[in-house]
């Protein structure tokens, strides 16, 4: 049986739909379209078959792309697109993982690095962003200093530890031995050769500490230090310099895209062989590029990064802190936070590395990765205490990234289960589609007639059925439906408040019966390549796009297409792009 | 004539319930003989903020009757306990000009009378971030600029409930703003906190000296880079170079003249099955906070007790889910339709009424810290349930040194603009600006019967 088609959109919905960014209505200026959504609807043509279980013998649903043609919201979009444009120059302050990763390159064991530095704070979902946007505020410049002091302490006050890192013995604070080193230890730091002036700069640091403590290494400790509190250490500062052959760009040059490919690909400071290759101008080209990114990609460094991104971009860190109340939950451990990130993390990169297949794979996948902790929850037999590769049960509930406890435990309250977060986070992070709260003044809560028993479902259709409420909740709620199935931790279930759980929904038009239908229905949105192509690139150049972006976003997501949405395909391409290569004027 | 003080020499904790072995008696080499009067003039007057997430229960919150004769209701019981009332003026019917978002605009506009800065360009409202400083920061600019005013931190910030929030903008994730995107970031880790106050190690002037002079290239390279970067990254290292210049400025006022340490907090506070230890967090911030401020660490704090739509479990309240969540979604039957609501604010107003009273109880003089403080405590919406901005929840607390009155219910019958508040408190800190805020947010009023 194929799938029953659901009911079409009612004009009304579409009309929200369209005006997705005011989906609210009455919304004022916001209810125009999110300006630059068409591009993907033409880019990606997607009808092949679905994947290879869903759960319901020979049933492939309809591709969402022939049901629903008009359903996405990108009327409106600007009729005359604005010509291609990079983003614009920014300094890219290193997040707390890069600082880290930083000090672990240029010290590797001989320092114990410091952790007392803040939480990044994300914008547009990524921590790289909200680093290229925010300030060094007076507590964070007391935490660079403070750490950067440690650091250079532990390793000028051990012997062996110094010897090793300046690589000779000074007899003067600017002997040539000092003066190579810090010519040596800067170009690692600042991640390209110091200029005369500013090598004069940090061996006078030398010299002047030198006269107070009359101790060489002490000369070099407090230099040390200071290039680490530097912000050409700090910061990616990317200046580039005016391309005559593109008016209004700025060509980055080739250390401050060894820069970018290794803090994309390794979350990472670039290794002196990357520097040697900027040197000799082997990433001027989008080819020499190529080589280097695949170079860097086939390092285990790439796994980790990878890794990172995706924990970015499924807020992965917040399981660092999630709790429950051990009543409710009885198979909440205080492990199973880590756990739920270790399933996630690893489902990636079975699928990024050691399948190196269609990403969306992700999404339908039966290979996964548990502990313990996830196979109780999973009400599967032990998998041991670390982590082994299983093969899903072929008719279980569960496939799939959407499906692993993890996320459903993310996107959730702390006891109830969410199926408007839930498909709220499909519809924003993987469909690219945003969504506006209810402006002030409206009530929202949910009716609670009392006396008769109902579902969360039930209690969300009744929400829903109040058109003011419908124009958002509609984008949102069916697409959340399918995870009923799942309590607020995750774990399978068929009743809510006592009754039974109905887990169909429908995205964008096309019905689906259960959570694992609903994932193989994502896969093929044709949305949802582009999508993650955008964030991707987001993440990779540190903002969001803007209007005059389209046109690279929509080669991306064309050539992550005819790559067969293989993830690693992807970040050459992206790295190989003008809107990597280039970069506008900042204001 | 400040004296310097060694460690542990002049005070001593008192209170037994406190979290921290505080040294609540000022610093007696602050006072003349008589040990009443600050030995250079009456004590500094301090401010401080505190912010909640989620509003409040209007028929639970809002005191009846006005002026000196206020009456407290349900949730506002724990800020009128016959000690704390006289300092406690609720301020009501006042509204944010410039709403246009539930919690953005209400954030945004209690806190620097203007509307929020939209990030990005596409028409997406739900990452912003302030458009202005936020008045704690207006407060601190002013102090720090003159010498004679000047903490030996420009401004502490510190968070108390796990943030549970999301990530639309900086509005969401912290308090403190020194304008946009340009944040002072709170410390939810009490160790740390005790560790920056009263932990760092007195430094020789040796090395006090090389940590200059690297301070001093370091600077040198940003005025170098601050020469080739766009104008908006300029702006961004223009902070950074006066983050490196308060480090500096410590280093040259010598070591801290230290009240006494106190007892070293406990590492974290984790939860006790699965429950958020929210009111022992709250008193040990609490108490290192007040010791800062009476020690003249800082004359401005912001608390972060939970941030706009805070996620955080009341427990205690019965909660199961968080705050944010049922706000919308709690209705029973019965005279209070959203109970564990109420709760959930009546207990914040008790924590809050803890962070007062330990002002109170900390003496200076023949006075005591709450009466040389001036306290703004509120929050980004008016009721959770419909995000509104009107009917907007705002508690002035403190005397200021004599320039707020203190204990006197002002209402607006004509639902005045909220930046009234922001332009009293600037007030009641000596700040004879004229007008404050911007658009719609913009006033020139005070409430003087909140003003002595």
């Amino acid at each position: 049986m194929r799938a029953g088609r659901a009911r079409r959109l009612t004009p009304w919905v579409l009309g929200a739909m369209v005006g997705l960014g005011g989906c609210f209505p009455g919304e004022g200026v916001e209810a125009a379209a999110e300006p630059d959504a068409a591009a993907f609807d033409d880019a990606i043509a997607l009808d092949r078959p679905a994947s290879r279980d869903l759960g319901v013998a020979n049933d492939q649903p309809p591709s969402p792309r022939d049901a629903q043609p008009d359903a996405a919201p990108d009327a409106g979009a600007p009729t005359v697109e604005a010509p291609y444009a990079p983003g614009a120059v920014t300094l890219q302050r290193l997040t707390r993982r890069q600082y880290a990763n930083a000090l672990g390159a240029l010290f590797g064991s001989a320092a114990r690095l410091p952790t007392d530095l803040d939480v990044d704070t994300p914008l547009h979902g990524f921590t790289t962003i909200g680093a290229a946007q925010l300030t060094v505020a007076p507590r964070a410049a007391e935490q660079y200093d403070a750490a950067a002091l440690d650091v250079a302490h532990q390793v000028f006050t051990n012997a062996t530890a110094r010897v090793s890192l300046v690589g000779c013995t000074p007899t003067a604070p600017d002997d040539a031995c000092a003066r190579a080193y810090l010519q040596r230890f800067g170009r690692l730091a600042w991640r390209r050769p110091l200029s005369d002036a500013e090598l004069t700069r940090w061996v006078g640091v030398s010299r002047a500490v030198h006269g107070t403590f009359r101790d060489v290494w002490a000369g070099l400790e407090y230099a040390t230090a200071g290039l680490l509190e530097s912000p050409n250490f700090l910061y990616r500062v990317e200046l580039g310099s005016p391309d005559p052959a593109r008016p209004g760009w700025l060509k980055l040059s080739g250390y401050e895209l060894a820069s970018r490919l290794a803090f994309v690909l390794w979350n990472a400071p670039p290794d002196d062989a990357l520097l040697s290759a900027a040197a000799r101008g082997a990433l001027d080209t989008a080819a020499g590029l190529r080589v280097e990114a695949a170079r860097l990609l086939a390092d285990p460094r790439a796994r980790a990064a990878v890794g990172d991104f995706f924990a970015e971009y499924f807020k992965l860190d917040r399981l660092d802190t999630i709790s429950r109340n051990p009543q409710l939950f009885p198979l909440f451990t205080s492990t199973l936070g880590a756990s739920m990130r270790g399933e996630i993390v690893r489902l990636i990169d079975d699928v990024v590395f050691a399948q190196d297949v269609d990403l969306r794979a992700m999404f339908d996948t039966r290979a996964t990765y548990l502990n313990d902790d996830l196979a109780r929850l999973y009400n599967l037999s032990s998998a041991g205490p670390g982590f082994a590769r299983v093969e899903l049960p072929m008719g279980g509930p569960r496939a799939g990234i959407l499906t692993t406890a993890g996320f459903l435990a993310l996107n959730a309250h702390a006891a109830a289960t969410s199926p408007t977060l839930r498909g709220r986070f499909v519809r924003q992070s993987l469909l690219c589609q945003e969504i506006l709260p209810p402006p002030p003044g409206v009530a929202t809560n949910l009716p609670e007639p009392s006396g008769v028993p109902q579902t969360l479902r039930q209690r969300l259709e009744q929400h829903r059925s109040d058109p003011t409420c419908a124009g958002c909740h509609n984008l949102m709620d069916p697409l959340g439906f399918g995870f009923e199935n799942f309590d607020s931790l995750g774990v399978y279930r068929t009743t809510d408040n006592g009754l039974p759980v109905d887990p169909r929904g429908e995205v964008d038009g096309i019905a689906y019966r259960n959570a694992r239908e609903m994932a193989a229905l994502l896969r093929r949105h044709p949305r949802v390549g582009g999508c993650i192509a955008r964030q991707l690139y987001r993440y990779a150049t540190a903002h969001k796009e803007t209007d005059a972006e389209a046109a690279g976003l929509r080669a991306l997501a064309q050539q992550f297409e005819s790559n067969g949405f293989r993830f690693r395909a992807l970040a050459l391409d992206l790295v190989s792009s003008d809107g990597f290569r280039y970069a506008s004027q900042g204001m | 004539m400040r004296i310097r003080l060694t460690r542990r020499s002049v005070l001593r904790g008192l209170f037994g319930g406190a979290a921290v072995s505080l040294a609540l008696p000022p610093l007696e080499a602050m006072f003349d003989a008589n040990g009443l009067a600050y030995a250079d003039g009456p004590p500094p007057t301090r401010f401080a903020l505190w912010f909640w997430g989620n509003g409040i229960r209007r028929a639970q919150w809002l005191p009846t009757g006005t002026g000196t004769a206020w009456q407290p209701r349900s949730e506002t019981e724990p800020l009128a306990t016959p000690a704390l009332k006289p300092y406690v003026s609720p301020v009501t019917g006042f509204e944010i000009k410039t709403a246009t978002h539930p919690h953005h605009s209400g954030m945004t506009g209690i806190l620097t009378g203007q509307r929020y800065h939209q990030l990005g360009t596409t028409r997406d409202t739900i990452v912003s971030t302030c458009a202005g400083p936020t008045i704690d920061q207006v407060v601190a600019q002013r102090l720090w600029d003159n010498p004679m005013t000047r903490g030996r931190f420009r401004s502490l910030e510190v968070g108390v409930c796990r943030f549970t929030g999301t990530d639309e903008g900086t509005t969401f994730q912290h308090l403190s703003h020194n304008g946009p995107n340009n944040v002072n970031a709170a410390e939810y880790e009490p160790r740390r906190l005790f560790n920056r106050l009263f932990g760092a190690e007195v430094i020789g002037s040796q090395v006090a000296a090389a940590r200059r002079s690297v301070l001093d290239a370091v600077r040198g390279d940003l005025t170098a880079l601050s020469q080739r970067v766009s104008a908006a990254d300029r702006m961004r290292l223009a902070q950074h170079t006066e983050s490196i210049r308060a480090i500096e400025l410590r280093l040259a006022a010598g070591p801290s003249l230290q009240c006494s340490t106190p007892t070293t907090p406990a590492e974290g506070y984790p939860d006790q099955m699965g429950r958020e230890q929210i009111a022992e967090k709250n008193r040990v911030m609490s108490d290192l906070v007040a010791m800062a401020m009476a020690c003249d660490l800082t004359r401005v704090v912001s608390i972060l007790f939970s941030p706009c739509g805070a996620g955080t479990v009341y427990w205690m309240a019965g909660a199961q889910n968080g705050l944010h969540q049922i706000c919308h979604d709690e209705r029973a039957g019965g005279a209070e339709p959203q109970p564990t609501v109420h709760g959930a604010i009546r207990f914040t107003m008790e924590q809050l009424a803890y962070f007062l009273n330990r002002l109170r109880e900390t003496q200076e003089g023949a006075q005591n810290l709450l009466d040389a403080t001036a306290v703004l405590a509120t929050t980004e919406l008016s009721e959770g349930f419909t995000h509104s901005n009107d009917e907007f929840p705002v508690i002035v607390a403190g005397r200021a040194g004599g320039r707020l009155r203190g204990g006197v219910h002002a209402r607006s019958s004509s639902r005045e603009n909220t930046t009234n508040v922001l332009l009293t408190m600037l007030r009641a800190m000596g700040d004879p600006r004229p007008s404050f805020g911007a658009g719609p947010g913009a006033t020139s009023t005070v409430i003087s019967s909140l003003l002595a």
